[in-house]
């Protein structure tokens, strides 16, 4: 049974395939030189500038964490190059038809298709190829409803006192070492700002590709949803087949003022690295968003990729009555290392988190679930419910569980559950007595299993999140 | 907090046994080599050593001024009918004590031990801790003068239990006790132990260091009841190693008042298929007490059980912290682990951290874990009181509720009776617990 | 239909078919009855192809194939179907998820179109009905929280969904009152053809009073050791399985 679970994990990554673009790519290193060439080449303020120096200033200073379940070898982070752009973002197409056509066919292969989902799904796509945004489809629409959708760098130019108001306001520079990092080299990302009262009209979405080698990704995104307004952002992506392990030190912060409703929605599948652990994505990100009043914050994550994940996305619960949600599916298999999960910090009255997190497990995999929970003094009729699941397929893989709890209001509620389980012998042969084959039973459980989750993702995704955990098992029966 | 090190390292211990000298200046020496925790060290995180050095803990105790028969009421157990051996602030006392050796149980002192039971000792000790996770078990071996070494015979049915009381009284400086025991019950064999922390009711400054060390064999049953009873101003770092073999079990059950600074870890090893640990808690800490229950059951073999609950009432300014870790190795397949850890705060001042941990590397297992935070709830409080039960009356009916189940798990009968109005007076003025004894 | 001959299977190293030989005709109903070790579960399993036996011996041929080189889902396809004791429950996986998968899982390898869903979905309610089933459970996880009743009713509605040629009842009467029983029963019956046959596996002979079988045969310590008509059955009731231990020795 455990051979036929091997036999099925064994799957070449089905996006694995370099396209070959000039890119403008700075030698690797850095130092405040480095950081001055990347905010000239984006022709940014002077205060943006001191900004990142202040970030690169402090991040010197600090030390990497170590903390996780994880383990991989040391990174050097003068051997990373901190600037690749698209030879053409000087001269930035005007719609998708001047796109590269190898970067759209490079979209394609991965079932992308940008115009087809302009159309159909009337999804605006904001596309990162690399590290300059390339195509911005559907502006016109939004700007009529007064929602701002572009990218960080021009945002800087175009709303420097919204970036200046919010960015580093959820997550500081100094919040941790990564977020420090990419405080000072961020390269480009996605700026949102839906006006009051507001619902965003369409779902917003960016694909994010890692492609040029030994480029390090610094995204940063931000997303102000101002008072009583609404929006669903998505964001996915996949990255092809690398030897040299690649960082991405992602930051995205959301602002979810009183009344406001943000929901981010995540599928991400880069490179996991072979069978045997060698190359893959190390995606190190640091996502948070602040509920004011009534707000609502809610982060929906598949995670099948990369071969480490250290991620966290979390809700600091500000004003009274606001809500915080996580609903995630990890993915571990072969050498893959996941320690995920999320931090619900409760400091206004009344306010409820949930978190439905399923690991998965298979190979050798390792899946840790990391949480925290926190109820300030002032959480007065707070409210958290936890469920963690663990599914383990095979007999190499681990799955862990690390959750914290922190109460300092007595009428404050938490509730943590956590379970482990197998797919069973049991289980797959009695789908089998019904002529349902091993491969398509598992993919069947794990779907089953990853239910609660999957509900919460927008349609399209829900069905790409299935299509990509399916991928990402085959192999794995037993 | 560098000084704290070197301070203890330097207390005066006092002779060791002869077969334990060079075992006890390796702890001094190992002790001598570390640093203390800080709040970035993950198994410190919540709890505070500040009062350690607060306190330097490093001088002997007084020996001499305690009229010893004056502490029987705070030793005595009703019905317990034990063997018991008493040390008065770590000094055997031949006054209190009353034991003898029956129905195969053998009950030597580290310092009385001689021939073969010396190199038993000497084979045995400190052999189940892992001295790089359990810091304070170095200075443990480096402060032990004295200790309990208790032998059970294999197939040995022991009825009486095996009471031992480590009992503090108040000094005029701050001093330091090691308290150390060491178990071996052999194959087939039944026994019980009691391991009684108390102090007189007046401010103590002591600080004292536990260690305790049972190694189970094949198809043995122990029960062991740790209880915390001390006066709030004692100091208490401790720990319980535990190995149980082929088809043994453990029932234990842990029982701690809060303190200025009080920390236990409990280690089980899992170390022959079959065995099956129950492990029980309660922790009541308030005023501004503190308590830390971390507890860790290793299971490294197929087939093993393990069933632990804690629960925790937190009073007034009250801090718990509980911290409980299920390790499954590779090999621990058909493994059936569940901790549940609940806990109830009372006051807007009060606050716990808890952190239920699994950590699995074998696939066929089933485990779960689960972990509250919450007040009682008013509908039962109001239940009560449509019944014309006073709020208050109420809310101590179901504190006690919440944490009687425990006591009635207690492996030793005599022991529970013996709590119970203990444990209600730690949350009630006398006149409203009159219903629940 | 399905021919055994000599079949011998080991569980580890205890051997549990010690050489069974068994011929059943198209549209024959089989009962094989035996006490709690006998070896009749595992006759059912070692034919399905379930994990954890090893066939030492014998051959078994369904419907012109060698059906002991064949996957278990493949065994199915062909028409085998195990109704299980013990139904295992598949949480978060819905009855209707699953029945589809199996009936498209069957039409495929016949290469056929797949069921369009909202026929199919017509189909697996009403067979509901003749099941006793609330068409709400088809909504649920597979078995998941199902009584034991609902359990064996859920492996009717399968069986009468997917439409074997050979089923094989494994003591789908232990546990059931007598109400869910008739159910059962009747939903056999009804599924009785010229070209389908069944072999009902049962420590009981009540069943035998609502599915009539053709043949009755006796299972003993992994061998066949006494076959006859339905009347064996009712000899067996009344004089205990001892009997035919003292009759074979």
């Amino acid at each position: 049974m455990s051979e036929q679970i091997d036999n099925l994990i064994q799957k070449e990554y089905a996006a694995g395939f370099v396209t070959e673009i000039e890119s403008d790519t700075l030698p690797p290193g850095l130092d405040e030189d480095v950081i001055r060439f990347i905010s000239g080449r984006k022709n940014e303020p002077e205060w943006m500038l001191a900004w990142r120096l202040e970030a690169y200033r402090a991040w010197l200073k600090m030390v990497e964490p170590k903390w996780a379940h994880v383990s991989y070898p040391d990174i050097d982070f003068n051997a990373i190059s901190y600037f690749s752009a698209p030879k053409s973002a000087a001269d930035r197409p005007k719609s998708l038809d001047e796109i590269d056509p190898e970067l759209k066919e490079t979209y394609d292969k991965l079932g992308i298709p940008l115009h087809e989902q302009e159309m159909l799904a009337g999804v605006a796509v904001d596309a990162v190829f690399d590290s300059v945004s390339v195509a911005t489809t559907f502006r016109e629409k939004l700007k009529e409803a007064g929602v701002i959708f572009c990218s960080i760098s021009e945002a800087i130019q175009e709303h420097p006192d919204l970036v200046r108001k919010y960015l580093g306001s959820v997550v500081p520079r100094k919040d941790n070492y990564y977020a420090a990092l990419n405080s000072a080299v961020f390269s480009d990302g996605s700026f949102v700002y839906i006006p009051k009262g507001v619902s965003c009209p369409m779902e917003l979405s960016t694909y994010f590709r890692i492609n040029e080698a030994k480029t390090g990704q610094f995204e940063r995104t931000l997303i102000v949803a101002d008072e009583g307004s609404q929006v669903s952002y998505l964001e996915g992506c996949t990255a092809p087949m690398r030897d040299e392990n690649q960082l991405h030190a992602a930051v995205v912060e959301l602002v979810a003022l009183d009344n406001a409703t943000i929901k981010y929605s995540t599928v991400q599948n880069w490179y996991p690295g072979d069978a045997e652990g060698r190359g893959g994505i190390y995606n190190f990100v640091t996502k948070r968003g602040v509920a004011h009043t009534n707000a609502h914050i809610s982060w929906t994550q598949v995670e099948t990729g990369s071969a480490i994940t250290m991620k966290y996305p979390s809700c600091i619960l500000r004003g009274d009555n606001s809500v915080g949600e996580f609903y995630s599916v990890a993915l571990s298999n072969n050498r893959q290392q996941a320690d995920t999960g999320t931090k619900m910090v409760h400091l206004g009255k009344n306010t409820r988190s949930t978190i439905i997190s399923k690991g998965i497990s298979a190979g050798h995999g390792s899946n840790t679930y990391r949480g925290l929970v926190r109820m300030n003094p002032g959480a007065t009729g707070a409210r958290n419910y936890t469920q963690c699941d663990s599914l383990l397929i095979g007999d190499k893989c681990g799955a862990h569980t690390f959750p914290y709890i922190e109460s300092k209001n007595p009428t404050a509620v938490v509730e943590h559950e956590a379970t482990t389980s197998k797919v069973s012998d049991e289980q797959l042969f009695l789908c089998q007595q019904r002529g349902i084959d091993a491969e398509k039973a598992v993919s069947m459980i794990v779907n089953g299993f990853c239910k609660e989750v999957f509900r919460e993702l927008p349609m399209e995704f829900a069905v790409e999140a299935g299509k990509l955990l399916e991928v990402s098992l085959e192999g794995s029966v037993g | 907090m560098a000084d704290f090190i070197e301070t203890a390292a330097s207390k005066d211990s006092g002779p060791p046994p002869k077969y334990l000298a060079a075992w006890r200046a390796a702890g001094i020496e190992s002790w001598r080599r570390r640093s203390l925790p800080t709040r970035k060290t993950e198994a410190w995180k919540y709890t505070n050593l500040r009062p350690l050095e607060k306190a330097a803990y490093a001088a002997r105790p007084e020996a001499d001024g305690i009229d010893e028969e004056s502490l029987r009421p705070l030793i005595d157990i009703p019905g317990l009918g034990a063997n018991r051996l008493v040390f008065v602030n770590g000094t055997y006392s031949d006054t209190l004590s009353d034991y003898d050796c029956a129905d195969g149980m053998t009950v030597v002192r580290f310092a009385d031990a001689n021939g073969k039971d010396a190199e038993t000792i000497a084979a045995h000790i400190g052999r189940l801790i892992d001295g790089e996770r359990h810091l304070f078990a170095a200075l443990n071996d480096g402060w032990t003068e004295d200790g309990v070494f208790v032998r059970i015979e294999d197939h040995a049915i022991v009825t009486t239990p095996l009471h031992v009381v480590w009992l503090t009284t108040n000094a005029s400086h701050p001093f330091g006790v090691a308290q150390r025991l060491l178990l071996l019950a052999g194959k087939d064999c039944e026994a019980s132990l009691i391991e009684h922390f108390v102090s007189t009711e007046d401010a103590q400054q002591v600080f004292t260091n536990g260690i305790t060390e049972l190694h189970v064999s094949a198809n043995a049953n122990l029960k062991h009841c740790r209880l915390h009873l001390e006066q709030p101003s004692a100091a208490h770092i401790g720990g319980v190693h535990v190995s149980l073999d082929r088809d043994s079990r453990l029932n234990s059950f842990h029982l701690g008042f809060g303190g200025v600074l009080k920390r236990i870890d409990a280690v089980v090893h899992h170390r022959g298929e079959g065995a099956h640990c129950e492990m029980n808690g309660i922790y009541l800490p308030r005023d501004s007490q503190q308590i830390d229950y971390h507890t860790t059951i290793e299971h490294a073999v197929p087939r093993c059980t393990t069933s632990e609950t804690f629960r925790g009432i937190i009073a007034d300014r009250g801090k718990a912290v509980f911290n409980g870790r299920i390790h499954i190795h590779p090999d621990a397949q058909k493994t059936d682990a569940r901790l549940s850890n609940r806990n109830l705060l009372t006051s807007p001042d009060a606050e716990v951290d808890t952190k239920p941990e699994l950590e699995i590397y074998a696939d066929d297992v089933q485990c779960a874990h689960g972990a509250t935070v919450a007040q009682l709830e008013d509908d039962s409080l109001f239940y009560f009181m449509s019944r014309g039960i006073s709020r208050e009356e109420a809310k101590v009916m179901l504190s006690f509720g919440f944490i009687n189940e425990l006591v009635d798990r207690v492996p030793v009968p005599a022991l529970a009776e013996y709590l119970r109005p203990r444990l209600v007076a730690r949350f009630s003025d006398p006149g409203l617990s009159r219903h629940i004894l | 239909m399905l021919t055994i001959k000599g079949l011998k299977a080991v569980a580890g190293d205890t051997e549990i078919l010690q050489g069974i030989d068994l011929t059943i005709g198209p549209g024959e109903v089989h009962a094989i009855m035996g006490t709690n070790g006998s070896g009749k579960s595992t006759l059912g399993h070692v034919l399905a192809g379930r994990d954890g036996y090893a066939v030492t011996a014998g051959d078994v041929d369904f419907l012109g194939k060698n059906l002991l080189d064949l996957d278990p889902e493949d065994r199915a396809r062909e028409g085998l179907f195990l109704a299980f004791q013990y139904p295992v429950e598949i949480p978060g996986v819905s009855n209707m998820e699953f029945l589809k998968a199996a009936a498209d899982a069957h039409a495929e390898y016949r290469g056929d179109e797949a069921p369009d869903a909202v026929s199919f979905m017509k189909k697996a309610r009403e067979l509901c009905t003749v099941a006793d089933i609330d068409p709400s459970f088809l909504k649920r996880g597979v078995n998941e929280g199902f009584s034991g009743g609902e359990k064996k009713r859920n492996e009717l509605l399968q069986m009468m969904l997917l439409e074997p040629r050979l089923a094989i009842l494994d003591e789908t009467d232990s546990g059931l009152d007598i109400d869910a029983l008739k159910v059962v029963a009747a939903g056999v019956n009804e599924m009785r053809a010229a070209d389908r046959s069944f072999i009902v596996i049962t420590h009981y002979q009540r069943l035998l009073n609502y599915i009539e079988p053709d043949f009755v045969h006796v299972l003993s310590r992994g061998r066949i050791v006494k076959s006859g008509d339905k009347s064996l059955a009712l000899e067996l009731e009344e004089k205990g399985y001892g009997w035919v231990d003292q009759e074979v020795a």
